[in-house]
């Protein structure tokens, strides 16, 4: 059974529509890549998978479960969590608070979520900054913060809205390197990315939004070869 | 971008126990146990009072709007019903205080939940406007329906019954029971607000004061962990406004239920520093007694510190008696503009720069090493 | 039906001077998006003002306008300039909170000026009314309104045809982009807030001979102030013209038909339903 299951699902804002009919599905342990010029409608497809928005049509399934309708609260707590593409650290408070919150969704003590939560700053390499207060991080460390923090709510689906964004090559590297470390753990992925190299790298599988519609779906190397992907690329940059 | 956020400071949630901090609470509470034995002048038990009182509002609203970051300016609607419910079941169903007051925190948790559900839907200002509303709603009311509340007349405490305590009998004359009983409920709020900042609730507020879609995400529940944050401060406002109405014994609603009741609230814990538990008690520290020498500057002569021909008292007594509320404009103005964390920031600011701790090294790293 | 026209006449008379009041707050909303919780004080200074023109130069409280709008104006230009412009990039909360802190203190230095006595601005006309097909229309309501019309007309040119006012209106909309066009985005923040703050004075000035004038009157006006601007849409002034204006009415109606206790308790609670059905305002559309 798929992990995830999204159904010819739409979004409308007024009358224009984010997304149309979109469907695609994933198995247990997977990266699915999700690109696309930008307003092809990828964070708002994350938004409407994660609750933030009601699907205006059609239905998405997480572990067999209908999601519509569902809080993001709930949403988390059923193992489905997100990162934001604009990162939102919990300023005035300090790293490992941040994700000792992420940790809280799953035990309401304070001594197992300091644990998780260390876990997890070791995992994503911040563990030497747990006292400062993650307002003051550089964007590199709150990319990182964001992902140690949702990966605290022990999530089986992990959705990140371009975490390599705004990073230089080197921390990119590092977080390539733990997308795919988190895939040999078993925990299945999907990745809004803008770097084209990085994503054929991750990515087992790769879903193409244009202008809210999916234009195209396959394994990288498909991708590639696709005409029309190339062309709804062409003047973006192809590297 | 604020560049003050680069500097690494110490976590804002102390984790465990401290037990310095223990040790200094305990013995503050000591020194203002036994204060009374040594200083028996009853204008310095009255400001000893109207600090608790101080101290019990503003923990209370600490909890929704220093760690929640839900700005009500509308308290006064808790605070006020805390008063009246008191009052009212004292003087018309003749039902002492100290049960009393269990109906007045019931009932302001009552109210808390449906003015909640009303007003945590709206972000920004107008979630301030709503919360003034409610309460002004609540004032007005209290005002025209006058034959359950007398309206304006308001009600005038006849006389408290006597407790019996473990078989100890307490009147309730003068100040000095107030006294113990107001350091008493503002010990009780500070436990209170120490076991919220303790446990999972503390950190699900301050993720959601920070940033509320990051905190839906993570599995917060943002209605409901709002509503438990509103609930417990009503519940202690209430507390204070009962207090308050027994130890004023005179309450209409334009004094408890008066937006300048909300406000002096929020004031009290801006000036402070919100978000800790010491800052609300600084600032009642700081404003209590300025605006209580305001508003009777005879109380420093009964005290001994001036005499009575003394100019600073005819001078206040002529200019600035009605003025109190002034302390709280400009000193709100100053914090605002210049020291957005609060009196508690600029202690903390000078006692780093006196202690020189170097700047890369959080005091907490180093204190655990 | 009598009671009834006269009531709604008397709202409308009223209406118009909360228009003003609503006008000067939405637009310091729309240009800087600052609530201004000091709206009501600013109202408060102009009524002691035209009260001090009154009783020291027998200035009469309609003419006194001519000195309190100015004075108003460059009162509110030094309140932007000092206090507001540092705070502009800050926390709604903390944006709120300063201009509270204003309001108390210009209250309170009042009250410590004038005392908190009840003044009582008594022109001859004070309680004399014209009789119009069994209407009766107070004078100096009617001289306030007739005066609002003008000031809000005026006003309406001024945004709409003059260059600066057409720069005050770009910065509402979208306050980069009209930096990035060339506007002097701080100046148009001193001039709002100096406009509003007159408004607000003029508005004080006006209802002096029928309001009790005391320091503590502000506070029920900022109230007033927000459910006319929310009602009409914060940043909107044809919003808050109309805002006025329904506030005056249905004030007015629910003193004669519900309880005259009761109409600001209504108003309240209209204002509740509408921040939570409709927080866009009435004209302004209903976010997704």
């Amino acid at each position: 059974m798929a992990i995830l299951d999204i159904k010819h699902v739409s979004k409308f804002f007024g009358g224009l529509a984010a997304n149309s009919d979109v469907s695609f599905s994933m198995e247990q342990g997977m990266i699915m890549g999700l690109i696309g010029p930008n307003g092809a409608g990828k964070t708002t497809l994350f938004n409407c998978i994660t609750g933030f928005y009601p699907p205006s049509k059609g239905e998405v399934l997480f572990k067999g479960v209908r999601m519509n309708g569902l809080q993001p609260n709930q949403v988390c707590h059923l193992g489905m969590v997100r990162t934001w593409q604009k990162v939102r650290p919990l300023a005035k408070m300090t790293v490992l608070d941040n994700v000792m919150v992420g940790a809280l969704a799953r035990t309401t003590s304070l001594k197992v979520a300091r644990q998780v939560a260390l876990e997890q700053l070791h995992v994503v390499k911040l563990e030497h900054k747990e006292d400062f207060l993650a307002g003051g991080l550089p964007i590199g460390e709150r990319k990182k913060l964001e992902v140690a923090r949702v990966l605290a709510t022990k999530p089986e689906l992990l959705l990140l809205d371009e975490v390599m964004g705004g990073l230089n090559p080197a921390e990119s590297e590092e977080i390539i390197q733990l997308i795919l470390e988190l895939r040999k753990g078993g925990l299945t992925q999907m990745v809004i990315e803008h770097d084209m190299k990085a994503i054929m790298r991750i990515s087992d599988r790769i879903v193409v939004l244009n202008s809210g519609e999916k234009l195209a779906e396959g394994a990288p190397q498909e991708i590639v070869n696709n005409k029309d992907v190339v062309s709804a690329y062409l003047g973006e940059e192809v590297e | 971008m604020r560049t003050r956020l680069q500097v690494p400071l110490p976590s804002r949630a102390p984790r465990g126990f401290s037990v310095v901090g223990l040790l200094v609470f305990v013995a503050v509470v000591a020194a203002l146990a036994i204060f009374p034995q040594f200083v028996k002048k009853p204008y310095v038990l009255h400001m000893g009072v109207l600090l608790f009182l101080a101290v019990i509002q503003g923990q209370a609203w600490n909890v929704v709007g220093g760690y929640a970051g839900q700005y009500s300016v509308g308290h006064a609607a808790y605070f006020g019903v805390g008063a009246y419910v008191t009052m009212m079941l004292l003087e018309v169903n003749k039902i002492a205080p100290w049960w009393g007051v269990w109906a007045a925190m019931a009932a302001a948790v009552l109210l808390s939940l449906v003015i909640g559900s009303i007003t945590f839907r709206l972000r920004g200002p107008y979630f301030v406007l709503a919360s003034i509303s409610v309460a002004e709603i609540i004032r007005l009311a209290t005002l025209y329906f006058k034959d359950f509340t007398r309206g304006a007349e308001g009600f005038l405490l006849g006389e408290i019954p006597t407790m019996n305590l473990f078989g100890e009998e307490i009147l309730f004359i003068g100040k000095r029971p107030f006294y113990f009983v107001g350091l008493g409920l503002a010990v009780v709020a500070v436990a209170v607000n120490w076991v919220v900042q303790h446990s999972k609730l503390g950190y699900y507020f301050q993720a959601i004061r920070e940033d509320q879609d990051a905190a839906h995400s993570l599995g917060i529940n943002l209605s409901f962990y709002k509503n438990v944050a509103l609930s417990i401060s009503a519940a202690f406002t209430a507390l204070a406004g009962g207090f308050y109405a027994m130890f004023v014994k005179f309450i209409d609603p334009n004094t408890v239920f008066g937006l300048d009741v909300s406000v002096q609230i929020v004031l009290l814990c801006i000036i402070g520093g919100i978000g800790t538990i010491v800052g609300p008690v600084i600032g009642a520290v700081v404003l209590v007694p300025l605006s209580e020498i305001l508003r009777n500057p005879k109380g420093l002569v009964q005290v001994g510190v001036l005499s009575a021909d003394s100019g600073f008292v005819t001078f206040v007594e002529r200019y600035l008696s009605n003025a109190h509320l002034l302390v709280y404009g400009i000193l709100v103005v100053l914090v605002i503009l210049f020291a957005p964390e609060g009196v508690l920031g600029v202690i903390r600011r000078a006692a780093a720069r006196w202690g020189r701790r170097p700047q890369d090294v959080p005091p907490t790293a180093a204190a655990k090493a | 039906m009598i009671v009834f026209l006269q009531s709604v006449l008397s709202g409308l008379l009223v209406g118009g001077v909360y228009a003003l009041i609503g006008i000067g707050l939405t637009l310091i909303f729309g240009v800087m998006r600052v609530t201004n919780f000091a709206h009501g004080e600013l109202l408060m200074l102009g009524m002691y003002l035209a009260w001090l023109a009154f009783t020291g130069l027998h200035l009469d409280p309609f003419l006194s306008i001519v000195l309190v709008a100015p004075a108003m104006f460059l009162w509110g230009a030094f309140l932007q300039k000092s206090f507001v412009n540092r705070v502009l990039g800050a926390l709604p909360q903390n944006q709120i909170l300063l201009t509270i802190g204003l309001g108390l203190i210009m209250s309170n230095t009042v009250m410590l000026i004038f005392t908190s006595d009840y003044r009582i601005l008594t022109t001859t006309y004070s309680s004399s009314s014209y009789k119009l097909a069994g209407l009766s229309i107070s004078q100096p309501l009617l001289y306030a309104f007739l005066i609002t019309v003008a000031i809000t007309g005026a006003l309406y040119w001024f945004l709409l045809k003059t260059d600066t006012g057409q720069a005050i209106r770009a910065t509402a909309q979208d306050r980069d982009a009209a930096q990035l066009m060339g506007i002097n985005v701080r100046r148009m923040s001193v001039l709002a807030f100096g406009i509003g703050s007159a408004l607000a004075g003029t508005a004080g000035a006006l209802i002096s001979p029928t309001y009790y004038i005391f320091p503590q009157v502000g506070s029920t006006f900022t109230l007033k102030a927000f459910v006319i601007v929310v009602l009409g849409g914060m940043g909107s002034v044809v919003g808050a013209t109309l805002g006025g204006i329904i506030i005056g009415v249905a004030e007015s109606l629910s003193a004669v038909y519900i309880a005259s206790g009761l109409k600001e308790l209504v108003t309240f609670v209209l204002f509740l339903a509408l921040l939570l059905f409709k927080p866009a305002g009435l004209l302004g559309k209903t976010r997704a």
